[in-house]
């Protein structure tokens, strides 16, 4: 398992179970686990692509894998999994429609709203106020957080 | 299985303080006291109005064994989530636009969200997860990691 996670990923993993531990009230753990994934996020080198075009494409190719990849869990009986590909289906759907909505008409999109992420599932919205609950994820809206301009 | 208190439910109606017979609801930090609280004894989770308190297990069961076709699929996505988050992280880094900077962190703060769920699913679900602990004594291998970190990780994990 070693070999097949970059540094970011490792850095990505150690965060995931970082929360995990505070969800049991470790904190010492949690800790600890966020500082291996501070660790492994500042070995993490610079993205060979780099601008949105790039991002689009990305995400384009993504919801295009989608369905293969839940018949794939489907066929194993994997419902974790499914429920993790279904979930982040859906917002790759809603990235993509916003950065294609964004490389078309630029910050007019964007100068006289918010932007909301759900900090459970990734759901990404555009408005003053977020949704009651999470569309994606059904996650209570004091889970949703504003994104700083 | 030792009580917890979510402070954000907490409405401070105080039934807690009433029914333990420890007294280890009643503490100067809004947490129970875990020296003092009795395992299993449920008396304050069943008390709170406002299901403000639950039981933390001390011990979990095996997590569920992964097929190596779910890993394979879940880990190709999170190279993909990976990635974008870290190409929207340096769109982020690299302009002084005000609105395509926020833009970009939360492209970033999206798709590592979803990179941590997708992660999770293949194989490291629980912290104290035997899967968790055998990625940690392999990193210990490797030059320059942080070993006291991981090894006061491996001793409570």
């Amino acid at each position: 398992m070693r070999e097949a996670l970059s540094v970011n990923e490792l850095s990505i993993l150690f965060s995931n179970l970082s929360k995990g531990c505070e969800k049991q009230y470790k904190k010492e753990e949690a800790e600890l686990f966020g500082k291996l994934s501070e660790f492994y996020g500042k070995k993490a080198s610079g993205p060979d692509k780099h601008g949105l075009e790039d991002l689009e494409k990305m995400t384009r190719k993504d919801i295009d894998e989608y369905p293969e990849a839940k018949q794939k869990v489907l066929e194993e009986s994997d419902r974790g999994a499914m429920r993790a590909l279904v979930w982040s289906e859906k917002v790759s759907k809603i990235v993509s429609s916003i950065i294609s909505r964004y490389l078309k008409s630029g910050n007019s999109i964007l100068e006289t709203t918010n932007i909301h992420v759900c900090e459970i599932c990734g759901f990404v919205y555009l408005g003053d106020e977020p949704p009651e609950v999470c569309p994606v994820c059904k996650v209570p809206k004091f889970k949703i957080a504003k994104v700083r301009r | 299985m030792h009580a917890v208190r979510n402070i954000r439910l907490c409405t401070k109606d105080c039934l807690c303080l009433y029914v333990c017979p420890s007294g280890a609801t009643d503490t100067e930090d809004g947490q129970i006291d875990a020296g003092k609280c009795i395992s299993g004894c449920r008396l304050c989770v069943d008390a709170c109005p406002s299901h403000a308190i639950s039981l933390v297990p001390e011990e979990f069961p095996k997590p569920q064994d992964k097929s190596d076709t779910s890993i394979g699929v879940l880990m190709e996505m999170l190279k993909s989530k990976s990635e974008q988050s870290l190409i929207a992280s340096a769109i982020s880094e690299g302009t002084d636009d005000p609105v395509l900077r926020q833009l970009a962190s939360a492209l970033t703060m999206s798709n590592r969200l979803m990179a941590e769920d997708i992660i999770r699913e293949a194989g490291f679900m629980l912290p104290q997860g035997e899967s968790v602990k055998k990625l940690l004594m392999e990193l210990k291998k490797d030059h320059d990691v942080p070993c006291d970190v991981i090894d006061r990780l491996l001793e409570l994990l």
